[in-house]
């Protein structure tokens, strides 16, 4: 009893005190105590409490038992302030499920059986075994249960418990019961557990009890190891779960371990690697409470398999491969790199599944199932939902359950709770069919755009960046392996083809040129708007090139105009360098089409607008032909005498554009330093525009000079154009 | 000290708070001061009762000692149980100016006069109530000292607080009453609640209210102004009516305290006679969905509650 | 009691109308604070009202409205039975992008989901958006004010180039065709 010592000593500190308290009081008070001492045979409190509770008498009474509540006082100061050791957990258990007093007293001790490090495989199976005599009461016999589930993660072995899986499972039956044995079963099933009449009898519940989520998702546990068994088809996204909600002994819980944890911690943080972030972050938001894991000591000897939390580096990982065992809560897998990596390598559809399910329940239960968001549920929240991106990040594919809660969340979402981590995870999201992109993303986006502050619109448009990235990588990394069936992930069979997932990229970017093209208008073309936009058409321009996706889709002009015409010289510099990309694409597919390598078939339209915009680039920049015929902007002659604006056709050619005419007071001030009166117009004259232009690059103007180079076959020639494709 | 008297102290510590026990203890003043330093309030209350029990044997106190200390116990935390109201009625002449010591004095002749075995006790609290207890017993067996009466009765005005009483007690109870306090009769005023100051705040009208002479003129300046400028309330002349008439319901200060009120709507078909009441105009429409959820819910018991959704949805069946 | 109307007075110079609807108060207080002391640009003036119709006494003085939001919470059926009624109050030309819903505890999962099924049927059939709001932080309030002032300034014609209906028409709530997301809860 070793492990004892700690909840020992604090006690007979106290009572210590008690004798030195008392000097003052009189004869016979002291005799009371002293009395009351003597009956502790200068032995430990809580050693005598246990002691009592192994040996006490059936029938004892309970009513006015002084005795008893002394004891259960003691214990219960012991169990809420450090937790119980194992041996005292058997004992207290053992008395409680025995009904040796009133089943009263049954519940009040298991109410406060809080373990401090592990609880004992063999007590869990004595219980069960008071469960088969049959004594309890229903009430208790369901506490029992839940409390092996909120417990189940520290009960140190699991050989036993596995072995006795059919006694277990006759209780099904009983209706009140069966939810939480469902639940125990799920965390206890195995392959071999997996029996035909098990299965039947689950059918047949079924049948009595309707489709109820514990039953389903203990039989879709079991068509994952044993396929050829159950018949029945499962909805891709099932409701619910299993619920063990308890308050109590998960803040109970919590709290033990919170103060034992920072002890414990610090030792173990050395050779294993849990970290102690995600395990804190787990405890509080899996329904179970979860403590550390790894700080259990566990008996492997008795067993072959190795617990996934014993793992101490990647070599060792290898080496045990084939004998991992997982660790019940699902969970705690998500902050551990290596048991990630398992997972990873493994492929096993069953951890995958059990993954997910917790995945799913755990998101649902605490950010759609009513969390008042106070600041620290917030700073919960907001560390769980960076750890699960940090996870998929890893793992480079998202999650199930992760799609099906933001496609829920979407929709009842504000716009800020949770930005950054919800944008994050939306970024992550697998390529999803063009059937559905509308319904599930782009309405409840656009409702959320177009309401919202430029900040808001800005993260969007960074976010469908960063998903468009994600799925053309994912593209040009498979795309290698298998030209044209592509499954998006592993677990859901779901096959993508090529055009399939074309049309999703179509849409995508179909969707951002008109959200940036009206989110621009209504914040009176933003720079900052303006730049987001621009990333995005940088990804979108080089998906041919890069991504090796044969798909070209040009900017819409609510986009391409602004940015031609932005104030700034960043924004024209930028469009400058995506045009010049555009054209490399082009022509190259252009080549391919003509040498027949790769038949595909980029529209004529795609040509004819890249033309039309290159066009106007140049007459605007170039040729001081702005709003003249043939542009993409066109105004009427009267409405531009209007305007009083004097050679209004050159005010956006590179002298006179408001991006860039700072560039050109600075040159013409280079170039004539003794002039006092400023004649722009000059800069057009002979040699100084090929100076300018020059000078235009040195001043770090790079897409300028690189579409000027590819554009412009006669640099110095004033009457240019578009050279491919006509 | 007996062992009865010994079980009911037992009894009174386990019923005290152990953060009150020190300060109740303190009130009762029948330890000395050294004995009162002995006691260590941060043991067990078991530990403590025991070694109370032992000073109580040294000091040689009886049973009546330790009903002063539950009766302190009692003035000095009146929410133990539910107090019923009752109403003296045709008060004599001498109601107005009686006085403790006879009253005192009456109560007792006059109760034990009705019942042999009979402890009464009777104090009178700072704010003029007398507080009676009465441990009950009949003509074989000696007063039960578990379950006494509490009666709170403040002299010179008609109201009567009871607590703990049995209904085989009560006419002996009222018989001893109404001569003591120079009355005619009694009779039950319907009212009941945890808290004992808020029932007597609310008969004697012991809180602030507001007539409906005083000007109206200064609820506006107490109706909430808009914080800026720009706001407008549509509604605020609604509001602000509202406002008056809440105060002229209800005061404009703290309201008595009382968790439950009890309306019994009884009539040969309760629906037939709502649905009356809205069309014939008796009763302003929209109706109130506590109403109307009647026949929409299919129940009629409902509990009003400060947080949450209006009515409770535990019993009944769900339409 | 007569219907609101929303173009039977002209508007003022750099002004803005929002009307607030709630059948209680709390929220409404604190978003019309925050929307005053959001916006400094243009001068916007916030009414408070319980329901509709609004008093006939001050309709003279009263300038026209551009943006008329209810104030829904699910938690409250009194709430819902409350903004059905008051809607039947307003002129349709509201409903061309001049009204909004701003909901409240949609994220929860214990109110009933048939309030917010309901709800969404009737934004759907009157062409209007639903805003989804967290009420109880300070956060949530504030972007809900932002959010509403954006559209306000648009409806109140504030924005070159873009009308209420515009917007509108880009964020109005449709019922998913897709019957698997349509019933979530």
């Amino acid at each position: 009893m070793s492990k004892k010592s700690d909840p020992s000593r604090l006690d007979m500190n106290y009572s210590s005190e008690n004798d030195s308290l008392s000097s003052g009081r009189s004869d016979r008070s002291l005799r009371v105590a002293e009395k009351a001492r003597k009956k502790n045979e200068a032995e430990d409190p809580f050693l005598l409490a246990l002691k009592y509770f192994s040996q006490v008498e059936e029938g004892t009474p309970w009513k006015g038992n002084d005795v008893l509540e002394w004891h259960v006082a003691v214990v219960e100061r012991v169990a809420l302030s450090q937790g119980l050791s194992p041996e005292a957990i058997s004992v207290l258990l053992d008395f409680a499920l025995s009904s040796r007093m009133s089943s009263q007293q049954c519940v009040r001790i298991l109410k406060i059986l809080v373990p401090a490090t592990v609880v004992p495989q063999d007590a869990i199976i004595q219980g069960v075994s008071w469960l088969c005599v049959g004594k309890m009461a229903m009430k208790t016999q369901v506490l029992f249960i839940r409390w092996v589930l909120t417990i189940f993660d520290l009960i140190d072995s699991k050989d036993q418990l596995r072995a006795i899986y059919g006694f277990i499972f006759s209780f099904v039956t009983e209706e009140s019961l069966c939810p939480y044995i469902c639940h125990l079963l799920y965390l206890l099933t195995r392959k071999e557990s997996i029996r035909p009449y098990r299965v039947r009898k689950l059918l047949d519940l079924q049948v009595k009890m309707g489709k109820q989520p514990f039953l389903m998702h203990l039989l879709a546990l079991y068509k994952v190891f044993s396929p050829e068994l159950v018949a029945l088809s499962f909805p891709s996204k099932m409701k619910g779960g299993f619920k063990n909600h308890n308050s109590t002994w998960k803040v109970a819980l919590s709290a033990v371990q919170k103060r034992n944890n920072a002890g414990v911690l610090t030792d173990l943080r050395l050779n294993l690697s849990m970290r102690t972030q995600p395990n804190s972050k787990k405890r509080k938001f899996s329904h179970l409470t979860i403590p550390a894991v790894s700080s259990v000591p566990l008996r492997v000897s008795s067993s072959k398999a190795l617990p996934l939390e014993q793992l101490r580096d990647f070599p060792h990982l290898l080496e045990n491969l084939h004998r991992i065992e997982l660790p019940a809560q699902m969970g705690s897998m998500l902050g551990s790199p290596l048991a990630l990596h398992y997972i990873d390598c493994v492929r096993d559809n069953s951890a995958f599944l059990r993954l997910n399910f917790w995945l799913g329940h755990s998101l649902h239960e605490e950010f759609l199932f009513c969390r008042e968001a106070s600041s620290q549920n917030m700073a919960e929240a907001t560390r769980f939902l960076n750890t699960l991106i940090s996870t998929q990040r890893l793992l480079q594919e998202g999650f199930s359950s992760t799609e099906v809660f933001l496609y829920r969340f979407l929709r009842v979402w504000d716009g800020s709770l949770l930005r950054t981590q919800i944008l994050g995870l939306l970024s992550d999201i697998a390529v999803v069919p063009s059937s559905r992109i509308k319904v599930v993303l782009f309405e409840p986006l656009m409702q959320l755009f177009f309401t919202s502050s430029l900040f808001f619109k800005c993260s969007v448009v960074e976010c469908l960046n960063s998903m468009l990235l994600k799925w053309l990588t994912w593209h040009s990394v498979y795309a290698l392996e298998d030209e044209l069936d592509i499954s998006v992930t592993s677990q859901t069979p779901q096959n993508m083809t090529l055009s399939g997932l074309m049309d999703s990229v179509v849409e995508l970017v179909q969707f951002v040129g008109r959200i940036a093209t009206v989110g621009l208008q209504l914040e009176g073309y933003h720079t900052l708007l303006l730049s987001f936009t621009l990333d995005f058409y940088e990804t979108v321009c080089g998906m041919y090139l890069k991504y090796d996706l044969p798909l070209v889709l040009m900017p819409p002009a609510g986009v391409f105009y602004p940015a031609l015409l932005a104030t700034n010289p960043v924004s024209v510099d930028r469009l400058c360098q995506i045009m010049h990309r555009y054209r490399a694409s082009l022509v190259s597919a252009k080549l391919q089409e003509r040498q027949s390598q790769k038949p595909f078939h980029i529209s004529r339209k795609t040509y004819r607008e890249f033309n039309q915009y290159v066009v106007s680039m140049v007459n605007c920049l170039w040729n001081s032909r702005a709003f003249m015929p043939g542009m993409g902007i066109e105004l009427a002659e009267d409405l531009l005498a209007r305007s009083k604006v004097t050679e209004c056709c050159s005010t956006f050619n590179l002298i006179h554009h408001p991006a860039f005419i700072g560039y050109a007071v600075d040159f013409h001030q280079k170039c004539w330093p003794e002039r006092k009166e400023l004649d722009l117009n000059s800069i057009k004259m002979g040699k100084c525009w090929d100076w300018y232009t020059e000078f235009l690059f040195s001043e770090g103007l790079w897409g300028l000079k690189e579409f000027v180079q590819s554009s412009l076959s006669h640099r110095t020639s004033s009457r240019v154009s578009g050279t491919d494709a006509r | 000290m007996d062992d009865s008297a010994k079980q009911v102290l037992r009894r009174i510590i386990r019923r005290i708070p152990s953060n009150k026990l020190q300060i109740t203890l303190r009130k009762w003043e029948c330890l000395s001061k050294k004995q009162f330093r002995s006691l260590d309030f941060t043991q067990p209350k078991w530990l403590i009762c025991e070694n109370l029990l032992s000073l109580c044997e040294e000091n040689d106190l009886s049973l009546k000692h330790v009903t002063e200390l539950e009766m302190i116990f009692h003035i000095e935390h009146p929410t133990q149980g539910t107090w019923y109201v009752s109403q003296l009625i045709d008060a004599e002449e001498e109601a107005l100016t009686s006085d403790l010591l006879n009253f005192r004095e009456s109560f007792k002749v006059h109760l034990k006069s009705l019942i042999s075995h009979v402890s009464v006790k009777i104090k009178k609290h700072e704010d003029d109530a007398i507080w009676i207890r009465i441990a009950w017993g009949d003509n074989f067996t000696k007063p039960n000292h578990f379950k006494p009466t509490y009666v709170v009765h403040h002299l010179q005005t008609p109201y009567v607080f009871v607590t703990g009483l049995a209904a085989k007690h009560r006419p002996l109870l009222h018989q001893a009453l109404i001569p003591s306090a120079h009355y005619g009769s009694i009779k039950d005023v319907h009212l009941s609640g945890r808290c004992l100051t808020a029932l007597r705040d609310l008969l004697m009208r012991r809180y602030k209210q507001v007539f409906p002479e005083k000007h109206p003129r200064l609820l506006e300046e107490r109706s909430p102004l808009p914080s800026h400028p720009n706001i407008e309330n549509e509604h605020a002349k609604h509001a602000e009516n509202r406002l008056q008439m809440a105060a002229e319901a209800f005061g404009d200060g703290m309201l008595p305290k009382l968790q439950t009120a009890v309306y019994k709507l009884e009539t040969s078909n309760l629906l037939e006679s709502l649905k009356y009441c809205v069309s014939s105009g008796m009763a302003s429409a929209p109706v109130t969905p506590l109403l109307s959820s009647i026949p929409r819910k299919g129940r009629n018991y409902f509990v009003i509650t400060d947080k949450g959704p209006g009515i409770n949805p535990t019993p009944g069946p769900n339409i | 009691m007569s219907l609101l109307k929303p173009f039977n007075k002209l508007p003022e110079l750099n002004t803005a109308n929002i009307l607030l609807v709630e059948n209680e108060t709390q929220f409404q207080k604190k978003l019309a604070d925050t929307i005053v002391q959001l916006e400094n640009d243009v001068n916007v003036i916030v009414r408070l009202a319980r329901s509709l119709p609004l008093p006939v006494e001050i309709a003279e003085k009263r300038q026209r409205i551009d943006l008329v939001v209810f104030i829904v919470h699910l938690s409250s059926e009194q709430s819902l039975l409350s903004t059905e009624v008051s809607l039947k109050q307003l002129e349709s030309g509201y409903f061309m992008g001049k009204m909004c819903f701003l909901v409240t505890g949609a994220r929860c999962g214990t109110v009933p989901s048939e309030r917010l099924t309901s709800l969404k049927k009737m934004a759907a059939s009157l062409n209007s958006p639903l805003l989804m709001t967290e009420d109880g932080t300070t956060e949530g309030v504030n972007t809900a004010a932002q959010r509403v002032l954006n559209m306000l300034k648009i409806s109140a014609g504030l924005v070159p180039m873009a009308t209420g209906l515009y917007l509108s028409s880009l964020i109005r709530y449709t019922v998913p065709a897709d019957p698997d997301w349509q019933d979530q809860d």
